[in-house]
């Protein structure tokens, strides 16, 4: 009989089968991230940067007064868009996990609400402007119903804009995780609950809620950390007049002026760590993620 | 595949010698020692988590022993690979691989080995044929019962021509009446190819009517190994009389000795026995069993009133009726359950009701007197059996 | 949930009318867009239609109009593929690791999770700082690719940890029991029985860089992909042959999407497909059905 050559231990098999994994994302994300970190300290000037150590763009962004006012833009609309796509997210969700009874029903419209995560962003997102603008089907619509004689102006290039096509995109998130953790809750518990006499509205609150409560915060981080991290929707639906701590931090690359950009990416990446950070503490998704 | 003994007729002769398993800081197998004799059908018995799958596992090469070595028809085999060895397991979920037919499934050691596909398909037929199931060799695993799953995978094992079958817990996932049919099947089978089988259960019954040998685990253990006659009528131990089930068990301390006499405190009752040739001293631990069906059971005049000896006084505390025969309960007998099994005729003759008192006695020779003193802390782990084995000790 | 089978109560209409409207805000967009890319040669942005025509179908091979579409079509398919391939094998490999614990192996999950949620811009910055810093020009099939990896593998590794959950080791046993090498039963037993799984993580491969936009500005280098070359367009195409450009590009996923579940489905329908006639001559009174 011939024998294996080489006898691997089941843990140097476990390391080579990871090591590819790891060496991408230590390449392409870890290093880059201190990257990010090292030269946000650097000096630059309007052509080049210069390696140093200060703390000028830090001081120059703390000091700004667009920096809070772009914060409280960004924060405002991830807590909008966060509040829009968790109720349309858990409402879909219920309606799918407890509403839907055949399995077959059940994927095939799941799958109708996940199949536009597989296509573009940008043109689901660009897809809004002839809905939307001046001459759009929406103002058509409600001229021809004769429920207002001027087009609306605020429907296109306005921050209504920017959360129509946030919600439109990220509320996916939402409803993936949340539709998981309902799938898992044990129908006999409802039944039980039910035969006991409780309410629908208690079954809602003592036992569907709590038991989606790891697919809410996932679904959460999800849309907190696109929202936050977003330039392109803002830039094109806002038509300019609005703006976001990533499309500033875009328009500073831009201008080249990388250690600035680096600098507002270090504060930007603080902040949403220790939103998630919040999150975690509140809800232990740690099982969830692991599978 | 292996040279040298494999000419004798019996092959599949297991020896364990000094095994011992831990994973990380539990003991799953305990310094064990077992010789398992070339074409028998041996069944290892116990309650979940008491060792008796990774010894299962040890013997297949799909674990490997902290200590000791496994031994088949001699030849250290420890470290060898499963194929090597001459073993083949068949999965308690069977395992068939779903994406492959069932022809396939059993052609999968044939192909590995690079048999050509005709080749492989004639003889994975013949062997389907050989469990019955020729007629579905083109299904996948998912369009069959899950009897009809186990056949293939028996098929599928047997193709490799092994000198020892191993089956983990392979009647648990089918229903009684197949389960019964299975046995049979399982045991015809094994008489047919001569090798040894390993079968492991946690089903007495099943031990009992399929094993020439059963070997009886608790926490990493061997209680007892021995033939299911003597496994059942002469258990060595408390644990396996109560784990066997068909036995009283007397279980106290000595408190006081007469001319051929002891008497034992057992609960909050003192029973009187006949006693062994060598008897113990006073406050030593004292066990000793009764066969269920091998005790008269009379009406008493209350619970208070002195049995004598070779009996015990309890209140009836359940009736069953089981068809040929009663299993009436006693409470306050002595210190554990005391059951009488009943022949019904007998019973019905004068039937006693729940809450009556009730006397049991027994003759003096049916008396079995268990290895007490190391295992006497068996009476409680053979209530909670389950979590045991994995309390490790040093 | 038998109970009331035939009864429905009043909020399953209320749900499911919040339902089709959610779906209508899903797709309705999309629809517009679709029947806008057929705009007639006089058309604008916006309804009403002037007539139809392909005219704006044609104007994407003109790049006067519309920029180098063909270029940025052909590059973004062919970096989907080779992101699709990389995160299969990588993903695979990482989720059999993950099976076992190792040391080190929460930090590298966590290293996953960070990487997923980690805002797009941002590694795109970070890679092209790395680039310039070593002073190696970013690539669409280098930096690029490496960026879009940092966001389908942690997809493609969650998407294994949900296949091998219901993978059983027992398969792998059964394989080396019956003599296969770790190879025969690799290619054997494991990758065929987790080859929907895989599909779902070549879809998600494939999409995810396909449609990649943020990770890829700062890294692309001086090729364009499709969807940079969209973002270009956004600002300064003001015809219909930018929808033209989105029910192309919608279409190609859509036809993925198609392939991808449709070829899972027929696995899965094959592998637990039950004959309903069966033989009754060896069906020897087994009960199941």
């Amino acid at each position: 009989m011939r024998s294996s050559a080489i006898k691997l231990s089941s843990t140097t098999v476990s390391y080579l089968q990871v090591a590819p994994l790891l060496l991408v994302l230590l390449a392409f994300f870890g290093i880059p991230l201190l990257m990010i970190v090292g030269v946000s300290f650097f000096e630059y000037d309007g052509v080049s940067s210069v390696p140093a150590f200060q703390f000028g763009n830090y001081t120059d962004l703390f000091t700004s007064r667009i920096t809070l006012t772009l914060y409280l833009k960004t924060l405002e609309y991830a807590l909008i868009v966060w509040a829009i796509t968790l109720v349309i997210g858990f409402t879909v969700s219920y309606f799918l996990a407890f509403h839907v009874r055949n399995i077959l029903w059940q994927m095939a419209l799941f799958l109708l609400c996940t199949v536009p995560f597989w296509t573009s962003n940008i043109i689901r997102m660009i897809s809004w402007i002839p809905f939307l603008g001046r001459n759009g089907l929406f103002n058509q619509a409600l001229m021809g119903l004769g429920l207002t004689q001027q087009p609306l102006e605020f429907l296109l290039f306005s921050d209504f804009a920017v959360v129509i096509a946030y919600v439109h995109l990220f509320t996916l998130f939402m409803i993936v995780p949340i539709f998981n953790a309902m799938a898992r809750i044990d129908r006999s518990i409802v039944e039980a609950a039910l035969d006991g006499g409780s309410s629908r509205w208690r079954i809602m609150w003592e036992i569907i809620i709590p038991l989606s409560k790891t697919g809410i915060a996932l679904g959460s981080i999800f849309v907190i950390t696109l929202v936050m991290g977003d330039f392109f929707v803002v830039n094109t639906m806002s038509g300019g007049h609005s703006a976001s701590v990533a499309l500033a931090m875009y328009n500073q690359i831009a201008a080249v002026q990388y250690p600035f950009a680096a600098a507002s990416a270090v504060i930007l990446l603080l902040i949403v760590t220790l939103l998630v950070a919040a999150i975690l503490r509140l809800v232990d998704v740690r099982r969830e993620l692991a599978g | 595949m292996i040279p040298g003994e494999r000419h004798s007729t019996a092959r599949g002769g297991i020896e364990l010698a000094g095994v011992t398993k831990r994973f990380g800081e539990t003991i799953a197998v305990k310094n064990i020692s077992l010789r398992i004799p070339a074409g028998s059908y041996c069944c290892l018995l116990g309650p979940s988590g008491c060792g008796k799958t990774t010894i299962l596992r040890m013997i297949a090469g799909h674990e490997s022993p902290t200590e000791g070595d496994v031994l088949i028809d001699n030849e250290n085999v420890t470290g060898f690979p499963p194929v090597r060895r001459g073993t083949a397991m068949m999965f308690q979920s069977y395992a068939l691989f779903p994406h492959l037919t069932c022809v396939d499934n059993v052609a999968f050691n044939l192909k590995v080995r690079g048999v050509p596909k005709a080749e492989r398909h004639r003889r994975a037929r013949e062997m389907l044929a050989r469990v019955r199931m020729e007629t579905f060799a083109d299904r996948l695993p998912a369009q069959l019962s899950g009897g009809q799953q186990q056949r293939i995978a028996l098929a599928r094992a047997l193709i490799t021509d092994p000198r020892v079958l191993l089956l983990d817990e392979p009647l648990s996932a089918l229903d009684e009446f197949l389960r019964l049919q299975m046995r049979g099947e399982l045991r015809r089978i094994q008489a047919e190819v001569g090798i040894t089988f390993i079968h492991v259960t946690h089903t007495q019954m099943e031990a009992i009517a399929l094993a020439d040998m059963v070997v009886v685990m608790d926490q990493g253990r061997i209680e007892q190994a021995a033939s299911a006659r003597e496994v059942y009528d002469q258990p060595r131990t408390g644990y396996v009389a109560r784990f066997m089930g068909g036995q009283n068990v007397l279980s106290g301390t000595v408190v006081a000795r007469g001319a051929n006499t002891l008497t034992i405190k057992s609960g909050a009752k003192e029973v009187t026995l006949t006693a062994p040739n060598a008897p113990p001293g006073e406050d030593a631990l004292f066990e000793a069993a009764v066969r269920r069906d091998h005790i008269r059971l009379s009406r008493a005049a209350s619970t208070s009133g002195q049995p004598g000896v070779n009996a015990v006084i309890g209140r009836v505390a359940a009736i069953e009726y089981q068809g040929t025969w009663l299993k009436i309960t006693l409470e306050e007998a002595c210190g554990e359950e005391f059951v009488v099994n009943v022949p019904d005729n007998i019973f019905f003759a004068d039937p006693l009701s729940v809450g009556e008192p009730a006397l049991a006695q027994w003759d003096a020779g049916e008396i079995h007197f268990l290895a007490a003193g190391a295992k006497a802390s068996a009476s409680s782990s053979a209530l909670g059996h389950t979590e045991m084995a994995t309390a490790g000790e040093r | 949930m038998q109970r009331d089978l035939g009864k429905r109560p009043w909020t399953f209409y209320v749900l499911a009318a919040f339902f089709a409207l959610f779906v209508l805000f899903l797709y309705g967009p999309m629809s517009a867009i679709f029947v806008l890319s057929f705009q007639g040669p006089t058309g604008g942005l916006t309804f009403p239609m002037n007539g139809v025509s392909l005219r704006w179908f044609s104007a994407l091979f003109s790049q006067e109009r519309t920029g180098d579409f063909a270029g940025g079509f052909t590059r973004s398919i062919l970096l989907a593929i080779i992101v699709l391939a990389l995160t299969v094998a990588i993903s695979v490999m990482a989720g059999l690791a993950f099976r076992r614990r190792f040391f080190g192996s929460t930090a590298v999950f966590y290293l996953a999770v960070a990487s997923l949620i980690m805002p797009g811009l941002l590694v795109g910055l970070g890679v092209g700082l790395l680039y310039q810093t070593v002073g190696v020009t970013p690539t669409w099939f280098g930096s690029a690719l490496g960026a879009q990896l940092t966001w389908t593998l942690p997809f493609g590794l969650l998407i294994m940890f949900a296949v091998l959950s219901r993978f059983n080791r027992a398969f792998e046993e059964a394989g080396r029991d019956l003599g296969a090498s770790n190879w025969q039963i690799f290619w054997m037993v494991v990758v065929p029985i987790l080859f929907p799984g895989m599909i779902a993580v070549a879809l998600f491969g494939f999409t995810l860089s396909y449609d990649e936009f943020p990770r890829t500005l700062l890294t692309v280098g001086a090729e364009n992909t499709l969807p940079l070359e969209i973002w270009g367009m956004t600002t300064n195409v003001t015809s219909p042959a930018l929808y033209a450009l989105g029910t192309v590009t919608t279409l190609v996923s859509f036809t993925v999407i198609a392939l991808a579940l449709g070829s899972i489905a027929m696995i899965q329908r094959r592998r637990s497909r039950r004959i309903s006639s069966r033989t009754p001559a060896t069906d020897d009174n087994e009960g199941a059905g």
